[in-house]
């Protein structure tokens, strides 16, 4: 981000960037900044919170009338106030995750799982007028299937020609969990991100679908395989002991490559 | 989350280590009061148009957000999995904060807001964005745009 603003800067366009992780930015030195302490994730702070949201963009906007620089790295004073748990907020009933983790079962209960959130996610899109679900091109009974595929060990087709069923993977993944984390939050109160992913990948299908699924690609013989599974599915936090390390190291992913 | 003290250890550490580029120049432009300028969002977030082809691996090159783009249109395509995306699911503000600035803008705190706006894959390599952004800064002027919120994931 700090060096888009250094380029941009040198044509002759003022920057200023908000800064997730302060000390890439004191490194990088970029003309303007203004670091605040939300979650990755959210620049801009708390979601439907209007006015703390005008704060950092003004506070940001204003570093561009200061007179002198560079550098200028500002602290934004306040932190989010959804940062903290709802207490009110209650999860989705779901039925409990069965020890039992064959594919079968795990596929079985995948797709069960969003058929019961589907009046929930219904919900969601009604009141809020969106939904982040539509990178895969899949839809959520698809979405199931194609999981489920993976979990089997059979390669499903990719419905997009321009991305391999693995480079697609990653994409169905976040679809899948934006689903359950959209039906999650349809139920009433304002829950923290870290109870809606506690919740996804401790007490729903899905999650323990994804975590299998990594589980099992890791075994694969493919480097690709394994650094697509073992990096973009399930995030290191969730990530079981018995399935460390949290990241794998390999080729890089890019810039595109027609063969992945 | 954020400070790093409270991230995953693992993390934070990387995150802290991250190899940043290091700059010989420190350009710096200026401009007029707030109320004449013209802004515009460049985001990190590996955004695209609902429909598009997203972001892969780690491509380089930017995406546009045209004129009249509506929040159910946008997508993160970013390839990390290691940020929240709960605030973004809810409001898209929390990324690409529109409303914000077109209410600045009603305010006349602001001059106007840019039709156009931008997004790059925040995990794509430096030196490989920097020709992207060069012609980027081109497109921007020819909108009248002076001034660039930066906004990463």
């Amino acid at each position: 981000m700090s060096a888009l603003g250094h380029y941009l800067e040198e044509e002759g366009i003022a920057t200023v960037a908000i800064s997730l992780i302060r000390p890439q930015t004191e490194k990088t030195r970029p003309p303007r900044a203004l670091w605040v302490s939300f979650a990755l994730g959210r620049p801009f702070g708390p979601p439907s919170e209007p006015a703390f949201q005008r704060r950092v963009v003004l506070g940001a906007l204003r570093l561009l009338e200061r007179p002198t620089g560079p550098v200028i790295i500002e602290d934004f004073p306040d932190d989010d106030p959804r940062g903290k748990s709802d207490a009110a907020w209650r999860p989705p009933s779901l039925p409990a995750i069965l020890a039992d983790r064959t594919p079968a079962v795990l596929a079985s209960r995948l797709d069960a799982e969003i058929l019961l959130l589907a009046d929930l996610h219904r919900r969601w899109i009604a009141e809020r007028g969106r939904t982040a679900v539509g990178l895969s091109g899949l839809s959520a009974q698809e979405l199931g299937a194609y999981i489920g595929e993976w979990l089997h060990g059979r390669e499903p087709l990719s419905p997009n020609p321009g991305f391999s069923p693995l480079l697609l993977l990653p994409f169905a993944a976040d679809d899948l969990k934006a689903y359950c984390l959209e039906a999650g939050a349809a139920e009433p109160g304002k829950p923290s991100s870290r109870q809606l992913y506690d919740w996804f990948w401790r007490a729903t299908a899905a999650g323990a679908a994804l975590i299998a699924l990594r589980h099992t690609l890791l075994a694969s013989d493919s480097e690709r395989v394994k650094l697509i599974a073992g990096n973009f599915l399930v995030p290191p936090p969730y990530v079981p002991s018995t399935d460390r390390p949290t990241t794998i190291a390999g080729p890089t992913m890019g810039p595109w490559q027609p063969g992945l | 989350m954020v400070r790093l003290a409270d991230l995953p250890p693992a993390q934070a550490q990387r995150l802290a280590a991250f190899d940043c580029p290091n700059f010989a120049t420190q350009p710096w432009v200026t401009g007029p009061p707030l109320s004449r300028r013209r802004v515009a969002i460049v985001s990190s977030a590996g955004l695209v148009v609902r429909g598009s082809v997203p972001f892969r691996g780690r491509d380089p090159d930017y995406h546009t957000i045209p004129p009249g783009t509506r929040p159910d249109d946008l997508l993160i395509s970013h390839v990390s999995i290691n940020f929240d995306r709960t605030g973004f699911q809810e409001d898209w503000n929390v990324v690409f904060p529109i409303d914000r600035l077109n209410e600045l803008v009603a305010q006349r705190t602001i001059g106007s807001v840019a039709d156009t706006h931008y997004s790059f894959m925040g995990a794509a390599e430096p030196d490989l964005i920097e020709p992207h952004a060069r012609e980027l800064a081109g497109r921007l002027k020819r909108d009248g745009v002076d001034s660039v919120v930066l906004a990463p994931v």
